[in-house]
């Protein structure tokens, strides 16, 4: 587009690429747009320092042709390129003769507009732009629209110079309609170089638009760090003694969380690992390599759930070791045996005969196990409600000695639960061939990871929707009977969900 | 009827009516089946008793609270297993399985029901 408008106009064909030299673009340098422009510098945005070239030439253009009208235009339009730029090297004289351009306009190198016009007699200047200008004009109506679109955005910002504009457009466009060949030129430069402001206005609040969703971008992946940052800290326990929602952690259970949070990166290496050696078709025995390691890895997390058992056996049977959906699930502070059996079984097809009866074997066995295990958990409890609600004989601290001891107990059942959970475990490998073991293990990896995943996405859930599912609940049923047609066979679901 | 001298009970100087704890404890075990020394307020000796019986096997209990002896038997029984939290303990046919820890393991890995049915306790 620039080239071939050079090319009409006869000017230099040494125009720089990546400059658009379409029409000779005005810039309005009121503070507003010099603010956005060392933004947009500052940034470091495609920032086109022709089209400000162009602008200081437009300038130059402008403050000439307004000599003996409007003062304000000569002033202010200098002053402000010279805050704007004040790096630059400030040639431009303030007023300026016929035949001379300023050294500013020329500072650019290689800009073919500034070599012509330095060559150029003042009214020569025009002649470029007059064709360019029809082509302008018949853009205008759109640019007009969005020109004013801009106007309007900009206007709480800008001072003077665009409510001084405003008037001295009218008078343009009066005298638009002379039709006097000079004027007439002069009249498509004003209007040009009203366009052609406008233009770069909506240019600079696109570009100002993008950073600032760079901005927001980069703040958010900022947030989202700095958010888990604040876990892993509060996890090694810098928030000890600090009241509030995760404030109140004893030091056993911050440290096996942290404990917990390397085995789980633990977990996922051996799970990549394991796949890519399943997909690689590596041999038996070095699969049975990698299984052995993976069951030392689940060994491990039962070896730390032990000692933290023993240090903090609440925050084990709780469940606020792990995430909340596998919490869903928690029995005897970790997963139910015989849940991950009957998963397995389903995920694992095909098995041969003997291993299904095998895992059915080891699914009731366990699920006999868990039983035994949650009755006599059943029973610690009631004898724990017992001994608070009973009436103390004497004063309180006996009562308070007798529950203590028996709450003593809890540790027990959460070790011999994770127990249950390991010899499970290395019984699955006994019962499976080694690539089944290989795949089980990774199968488990996998929904445990998906189970966390999960809850990572119910807590990021948008919470507004909360309020708006309160709010509807109340006008579903109403909604469900409106949906519902209103014939008689369909009464009864309607009385049906209205009762719901 | 005798009397243990001091030094074999390790500094406890008791007079020993019936045999000495051990070897009760193992005239107790092989008299039945499947035997359970226990406490009668322990849950977790109730979690053990519920495994068997949930299992359809018939234990014979000892609850050692309630034995006048008991303690004896039940420091014997630590001094067995080298471990201070002992009860609930099982043995079956005779022979010695172990704690709730053992008992767990044996029934996974599948070896608990043979033993079972070797005792005579299990049918089918």
């Amino acid at each position: 587009m620039a080239s071939h408008r050079l090319g009409q106009t006869g000017l230099s064909e040494s125009s720089p690429s990546g400059h658009h030299y379409g029409v000779l673009h005005g810039i309005n340098n009121n503070t507003p747009a010099s603010a956005a422009a060392s933004t947009l510098i500052n940034q470091g945005s495609a920032f086109d320092f022709g089209e400000l070239e162009e602008a200081i030439v437009l300038q130059g253009v402008e403050i000439r042709n307004d000599e003996g009208r409007a003062p304000f235009f000569t002033s202010r339009p200098a002053a402000t390129t010279l805050e704007m730029f004040p790096s630059w090297p400030i040639r431009f004289q303030q007023t300026h003769t016929g035949g001379s351009k300023s050294g500013g306009e020329s500072t650019d190198s290689g800009s073919g507009v500034n070599t012509i016009s330095s060559k150029s007699e003042p009214h020569f200047e025009f002649e470029p732009e007059s064709p360019i200008s029809n082509k302008k004009a018949s853009a205008s109506s759109s640019e007009l629209h969005h020109q004013k679109q801009v106007m309007a955005s900009g206007g709480a910002l800008r001072t003077g110079p665009s409510q001084n504009q405003s008037p001295a457009k009218s008078p343009q466009e009066k005298r638009k309609g002379d039709g006097s060949s000079s004027s007439e030129k002069q009249l498509d430069a004003k209007t040009l170089r009203r366009l052609a402001q406008n233009r770069e206005a909506a240019r600079k609040s696109r570009l100002r638009k993008k950073a600032y969703v760079q901005q927001l971008e980069s703040s958010r992946i900022k947030l989202t760090q700095l958010e888990q940052d604040l876990q892993r800290a509060r996890s090694q326990g810098l928030f000890l003694g600090c009241a509030g929602a995760g404030g109140n952690i004893s030091s056993g259970a911050a440290i096996f969380d942290m404990e917990y949070a390397r085995w789980l990166e633990e977990d996922h290496r051996h799970m990549t690992e394991l796949r890519a050696a399943l997909q690689a078709g590596l041999s038996d025995g070095e699969l049975r390599i990698m299984v052995d390691g993976y069951l030392s890895h689940y060994d491990e997390i039962f070896r730390l759930k032990g000692i933290a058992a023993k240090t903090d056996v609440f925050h084990l049977i709780t469940g606020m070791w792990t995430s909340s959906a596998e919490r869903c699930f928690l029995w005897m502070g970790g997963f139910r045996p015989s849940e991950l059996i009957t998963m397995l079984i389903q995920q694992l097809e095909p098995l041969a005969e003997q291993q299904i009866m095998g895992m059915y074997g080891l699914r009731h066995s366990s699920q006999q196990a868990e039983e035994a295990l949650s009755q006599g958990h059943e029973q610690l409890q009631q004898s724990l409600v017992d001994t608070i609600a009973g009436g103390p004989i004497g004063d309180g601290v006996q009562q308070m000695v007798i529950a203590m001891s028996k709450l003593s107990n809890l540790e027990g059942f959460v070790r011999q639960a994770d127990n249950l959970r390991q010899q499970t475990l290395h019984q699955l490998c006994r019962l499976l061939t080694i690539r089944q073991a290989a795949r089980c293990f990774l199968v488990m990896a996998e929904y445990y990871a998906r189970l966390r995943a999960l809850s990572s996405l119910w807590a990021s859930r948008p919470r507004e929707t909360m309020m708006n599912d309160e709010n509807s609940c109340q006008t579903t049923t109403t909604e469900f009977q409106m949906v519902q047609p209103p014939p008689p066979p369909h009464h009864h679901h309607q009385n049906h969900f209205a009762g719901f | 009827m005798h009397y243990q001298t001091a030094a074999s009970w390790g500094g406890y100087v008791t007079a020993v009516v019936v045999g000495d704890p051990l070897e009760r404890i193992e005239r107790m075990a092989s008299e039945n089946a499947v035997v359970i020394f226990s406490i009668s307020t322990c849950c977790m000796c109730h979690a053990i008793k519920r495994l068997f019986c949930g299992m359809g096997v018939n234990p014979t209990v000892y609850e050692l609270d309630e034995d006048p002896r008991g303690k004896e038997l039940e420091r014997a029984l630590m001094r067995l297993l080298g471990c201070s939290s002992v009860l609930p303990v099982v043995f079956i046919g005779g022979k010695l399985i172990g704690t709730m820890d053992r008992v767990m393991a044996c029934h996974i890995n599948g070896t608990l029901v043979p033993l079972l049915k070797e005792a005579g306790a299990l049918w089918l």
